[in-house]
């Protein structure tokens, strides 16, 4: 991996939670424009991967970087998390529960008259087939559409990246597999960088433009998917036969 | 930032008081002279004063479990009825209750000519402040037994018996209430100021209250209230943990399954018991009053209402500013608490809410009552200085609990699309905890309308307002009056309550809050 071409850069990063060593002298470097999975066992510190590059989180020791600028270095975060361009699917989607669809996504649009306001989100909504659904609540809707909401609010703001942490976890293959192909061709028209986080091997071999493999806060191996498949690494074989 | 805008105020002008008699106290000259007149007497006193509120907590916690197994575990019909008919005792003023069994009393065993006069009166205390904190004790137990998982009694059942999961089971599982339970009432029980008042019991609250304000005795006063100070702070904060960790009212927690028991058994001892309880707490005291008041005809009552009905519209508009002070500082409390960790006002305000209400009053004017602060020490303000700091605790218990169940993410999901700090409070966080915000608020307003130990010592002259009105005409009228202004202040508060809740039910209708 040329750095030229990443967008995200992880120089170094440990973490701990109180005396929990969760990160441990990581690097990676995620690729533009391309989906790179993060791919580990629960617990292994991949929600914490993606809290530090948004920013959430601050790193106990090393530095971030973003579009080759750096975000955070140990114990300090240069740029707060809504100027690093980011948009993030939380694991439970963190929908506001007592905003209707409309106002979910209208929420963070400033710097706009009303009428605006009304034809982006309407124009986001109806790629993402919601139309019908603007003043239904979050808890109307199928764990499906609540998903495309998420997206949807997430690329209101138009980011260059899209954090996702295991949103497809809870839905069934069907609608697993409808939004994947979403994902990818939102990728596409967005010009997008993708972070996708799971366990889910098959779904990382599905779509992965890169995949890296963690264990215990450190990367076991990392490449495409033929390469992760053919790994020599004892902890990668052992979990993608699973 | 707005932590500290709100933490200096509560530090200058509730905590220092409180600090400054302290201080005063250890640093008299006369500090060994008033230690000495500290006589067995006093000491004897204290010790009496602990076993009333340990029989009155022992009561209150026993009835605590078994009215809260029938009201939240047993398949009763019309539950909310019944809780809303139980909780009565909770939201009135404690005098009201005191006037009414003293009427009662009086009707019955002649107590005034009785040689037993001490006696009744003591269980006459006991009596009326286990009926004003068995419903705390039935909110705390219960919300704690529909927490526990269905399952788990369910694979118990299945094992032993009834009583064998009863026992076995339920009260281990319930053993941090229980306790929390006893603690707080111990504390309000010896802090309480107006059922002995009323009474005319000698307690030790109202034997500070007199060694102050009759004797002018003020530095044995302020010794006597080191002691009690002392006693609830150091029982309060030793339960810290686990008081913060007890449910109390669990607003608007979503759909648990709770195992509710059916059996015709447990079901008909539910229906007796709750009715007992209801009959015996809140109709007969109210019926006797009603009976006082109109035994010779509508004259006093009207007489009554035509001394009350001055003080109505102070009395409330102070409550109301007591009680929207308290909810914005429990508020901030509450989350800079849950959401940054930051715990030093909650602290704060848990040892304020610690300290019985006629020694903060007494701290209050040690502090204010001087040519700099006295535009606060005349005015209304140091009512709403006192209420404020007494209650507000209530507000951060109720809206941190709220406040713990928003999952985190649902915050930074609008930091990361970068909506500022103070729109994510006003347009996230306050809608979704705007249901507990409403029930502290009312809680609160209760609390402050029906305070009588932190207004008697600082309401300054010309001030009316209604239990200092009911209190001091008290002394010297019949009864019958007494019991019309007791009628009055009861229905007044119920007709406020009830105004109060219709408004809230409006707002809250509007904000989807309750997905
Ligand atoms: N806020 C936190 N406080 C303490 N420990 C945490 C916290 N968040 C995560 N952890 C711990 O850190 C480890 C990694 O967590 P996480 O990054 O969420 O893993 P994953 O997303 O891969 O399941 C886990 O052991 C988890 O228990
Ligand atoms: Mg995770």
């Amino acid at each position: 991996m040329q750095s030229i071409m990443s967008i995200i850069k992880l120089k170094n990063i440990s973490h701990w939670y109180s005396d929990n060593r969760v990160l441990d002298n990581l690097n990676l470097e995620i690729e533009k424009n391309k989906i790179t999975y993060i791919l580990g066992s629960s617990g292994s510190g991949k929600t914490t991967i993606l809290r530090l590059i948004a920013g959430l989180e601050v790193p106990d020791k090393g530095e971030i970087y973003i579009q080759n600028i750096k975000v955070s270095e140990t114990n300090k975060i240069i740029v707060t998390p809504d100027k690093r361009q980011l948009g993030y699917i939380f694991q439970d989607l963190a929908l506001w529960p007592h905003l209707t669809v409309y106002e979910n996504i209208s929420f963070s649009l400033k710097n706009m008259n009303k009428s605006e306001i009304e034809g982006e989100v309407k124009g986001i909504l109806s790629l993402f087939g919601l139309d019908d659904y603007l003043q239904k609540f979050p808890h109307q809707l199928s764990g499906g559409q609540q998903q495309m909401v998420a997206i949807a609010r997430a690329l209101a703001l138009k980011p260059k990246i899209l954090l996702m942490d295991e949103p497809l976890a809870s839905l069934d293959v069907k609608s697993k597999r409808k939004i994947l192909d979403y994902i990818v061709s939102i990728k596409e028209k967005y010009d997008l960088t993708i972070v996708y986080v799971t366990h889910d091997h098959r779904e990382a071999f599905a779509i992965a433009d890169n995949i890296v493999v963690i264990n215990e806060g450190k990367i076991q191996e990392s490449g495409t998917a033929e390469k992760i498949k053919n790994s020599t690494n004892d902890f990668v074989k052992y979990f993608i036969e699973w | 930032m707005l932590y500290t805008i709100v933490l200096l105020p509560v530090l200058f002008l509730l905590v220092l008081p409180v600090l400054n008699i302290v201080v005063l106290t250890f640093f008299d000259s006369n500090l060994s002279e008033s230690i000495a007149s500290m006589s067995t007497d006093l000491f004897m006193l204290l010790l009496k004063s602990l076993a009333i509120s340990g029989i009155v907590a022992f009561i209150s916690t026993f009835i605590g479990i078994v009215l809260g197994f029938s009201l939240y575990k047993s398949d009763i019909k019309y539950r909310n009825v019944f809780r809303l008919l139980i909780l009565i005792p909770l939201f009135i003023s404690p005098y009201i209750l005191a006037v009414a069994w003293k009427d009662i009393s009086v009707l019955i065993f002649d107590i005034d000519t009785s040689l037993f006069k001490k006696t009744y009166s003591f269980i006459g205390m006991i009596l009326v402040h286990s009926t004003i904190y068995s419903p705390l004790s039935i909110l705390i137990i219960g919300s704690a037994l529909s927490n526990i998982s269905k399952q788990m009694e369910e694979s118990a059942l299945l094992i032993g018996g009834f009583k064998d999961m009863f026992f076995k089971i339920l009260l281990p599982l319930i053993r941090p209430s229980i306790i929390t339970s006893f603690v707080l009432i111990l504390i309000f029980s010896i802090s309480e100021f107006s059922v002995p008042a009323f009474l005319g019991i000698r307690v030790f609250t109202t034997e500070i209250f007199t060694q102050f304000s009759a004797f002018y005795n003020h530095n044995l006063a302020m010794l006597q209230s080191l002691l009690l100070i002392f006693i609830c702070v150091f029982l309060l904060v030793s339960e810290r943990k686990r008081i913060s960790n007890s449910v109390f009212l669990s607003i608007g927690t979503r759909g648990k399954e709770v195992k509710l028991y059916s059996s015709r058994k447990i079901v008909i001892f539910s229906y007796i018991i709750l009715s007992f309880t209801i009959v015996f707490t809140v109709f007969v005291p109210l019926s006797i009053l009603v009976y006082q008041s109109f035994r010779t005809g509508t004259s006093k009552f009207m007489e009554a209402l035509s001394l009350l009905l001055p003080t109505i519209s102070d009395s409330t508009l102070l409550a109301i500013l007591g009680s929207i002070i308290s909810v914005f500082i429990g508020f901030v409390a509450a989350y800079y608490s849950e959401v940054l960790n930051k715990k030093l006002m909650n602290l704060m305000l848990l040892i304020l809410f610690a300290i019985p209400s006629t020694i903060f009053g007494i701290a209050l004017i040690k502090f204010y009552n001087n040519s700099i602060l006295n535009f606060i020490y005349s005015s209304f303000g140091i009512l709403i200085i006192g209420y404020v700091g007494k209650y507000s605790f209530i507000s951060t218990k109720l809206i941190g609990n709220s406040i713990k169940q928003i999952p985190k993410s649902l915050e930074e999901a609008a930091v990361i699309q970068g909506i500022g700090f103070f729109k994510r409070i006003r347009k996230i966080i306050v809608p979704l905890v705007l249901p507990s915000i409403f029930a502290s608020f009312i809680i609160n307003f209760l609390f402050c309308f029906g305070d009588l130990g932190i207004s008697i010592m600082v309401y300054p002259p010309g001030t009316e307002i209604m239990p200092i009105k009911v209190f001091t005409i008290m002394a010297n009228a019949p009864e019958s009056l007494t019991s019309s202004m007791a009628l009055i202040v009861f229905l007044v508060t119920i007709l406020l309550i009830s105004l109060l809740f219709f408004i809230f039910k409006k707002i809250i209708a509007k904000y989807n809050v309750n997905y």
